[in-house]
């Protein structure tokens, strides 16, 4: 990427960058969080503050349904958990992004928490594209523009919900699964595109054996496998490529 | 006091999410930059964001439950039609996509009359 010689300029090019389908994704995926949570009683300040201080939609629909059933605190606690867990393997994937930065690398404690499957997905390929140095303030412009996208999201659709036409609201909720499943696919390094595959084959039955761990235990299947065939699947790539 | 009580479960929600990202930065501190455990975590995060994928797609809740299977798995593989027959482009897969699901739900409502 070029033009990013001050840090102001990369900032406003993340922002630039999220503002089309990674922000359309988020409002959409937000809204129908926001109808959720107008259903289930949770007071709309909570709701917007849930998608600024939790950020990861899994769980912040598992908070919302819990609440909204009155389960208790520690049933809350280990859903949200699970649901979320994701973020530990992606925060620890994507912290390279960051070794070269001359910040103090303290602040990635609270970098991480801006962290999204659009931001990782960005910044895993598009990273490397982008100075050392000028990654944070990128990250940084690309993530605040997805959650700000989110939260008038939440908004939209805890007030307006139910007075949008179904349709309207079917193909907004229909975008999130293909826009992760097109840029999750989207990856020319085979073992996370066999974890990919693998994941999603297992990730429905597995989510029916056991809704509130199934999708990080269909997701530890699938990555240990993929990573313990890495080097069988590297092979096979140059093979085929006719690489020696 | 149901206010209050909202707030706590808010909380402990915040940390549950929370601890994950700070113990992702935690040991991406204590390991060497190329140590294959980020491949490995890399692997993972694939594999749970793509099981939480087929999750939102095969077993939804709310509204798109009443959208029956086919309605929905036949729309997301023109997606990936569209978007590795054309040049690799989101809008296109997403235009792709989008309109075949918009066709099915129309020719559903069709075959239900």
């Amino acid at each position: 990427m070029k033009g990013l010689d001050t840090n102001l300029q990369a900032l406003l090019t993340g922002i630039r960058n999220a503002i089309g389908v990674p922000a359309l994704l988020l409002f959409s995926a937000m809204t129908g969080f926001g109808s959720l949570a107008q259903e289930q009683g949770l007071s709309l300040y909570i709701s917007m503050l849930s998608t600024v201080l939790i950020w990861g939609m899994p769980g912040q629909v598992v908070h919302v349904e819990l609440y909204g059933l009155g389960a208790p605190l520690i049933a809350v606690v280990l859903g949200v958990a699970g649901a979320n867990a994701r973020f530990m393997p992606m925060t620890l994937s994507m912290m390279p992004v960051f070794a070269d930065s001359p910040h103090n690398r303290k602040w990635n404690y609270l970098f991480s928490h801006f962290i999204s499957i659009n931001t990782w997905a960005e910044m895993l390929n598009r990273g490397h594209e982008i100075r050392a140095d000028r990654r944070v303030p990128y990250f940084m412009g690309f993530s605040a523009t997805c959650m700000f996208s989110g939260v008038i999201g939440v908004y939209q659709g805890y007030v307006l919900f139910e007075s949008m036409p179904d349709i309207v609201s079917l193909c907004l909720i229909f975008l999130v699964p293909i826009y992760f499943g097109l840029i999750m696919s989207n990856t020319l390094h085979p073992p996370y595109l066999m974890a990919f595959v693998l994941g999603g084959l297992l990730g429905a039955p597995m989510y029916l054996l056991t809704p509130e761990w199934g999708l990080v235990l269909s997701g530890l299947i699938a990555g240990t496998i993929s990573f313990l065939l890495r080097n069988v699947l590297k092979g096979f790539r140059k093979s085929r490529e006719g690489n020696d | 006091m149901t206010d209050y009580y909202a707030w706590i479960v808010f909380i402990f929600a915040i940390i549950a999410t929370y601890i994950w990202r700070f113990a992702g930065v935690m040991i991406s501190h204590r390991i060497e930059a190329n140590h294959p455990a980020f491949e490995f975590f890399t692997c993972l995060a694939y594999g749970i964001i793509a099981s939480l994928v087929a999750r939102t797609l095969i077993i939804p809740s709310g509204l798109m439950a009443e959208v029956p299977l086919w309605q929905r798995l036949i729309p997301m593989i023109f997606a990936f039609m569209g978007f590795y027959l054309f040049g690799k482009r989101l809008l296109v897969g997403i235009i792709f996509g989008e309109t075949a699901f918009i066709l099915l739900l129309f020719v559903g409502e069709i075959s239900n009359l």
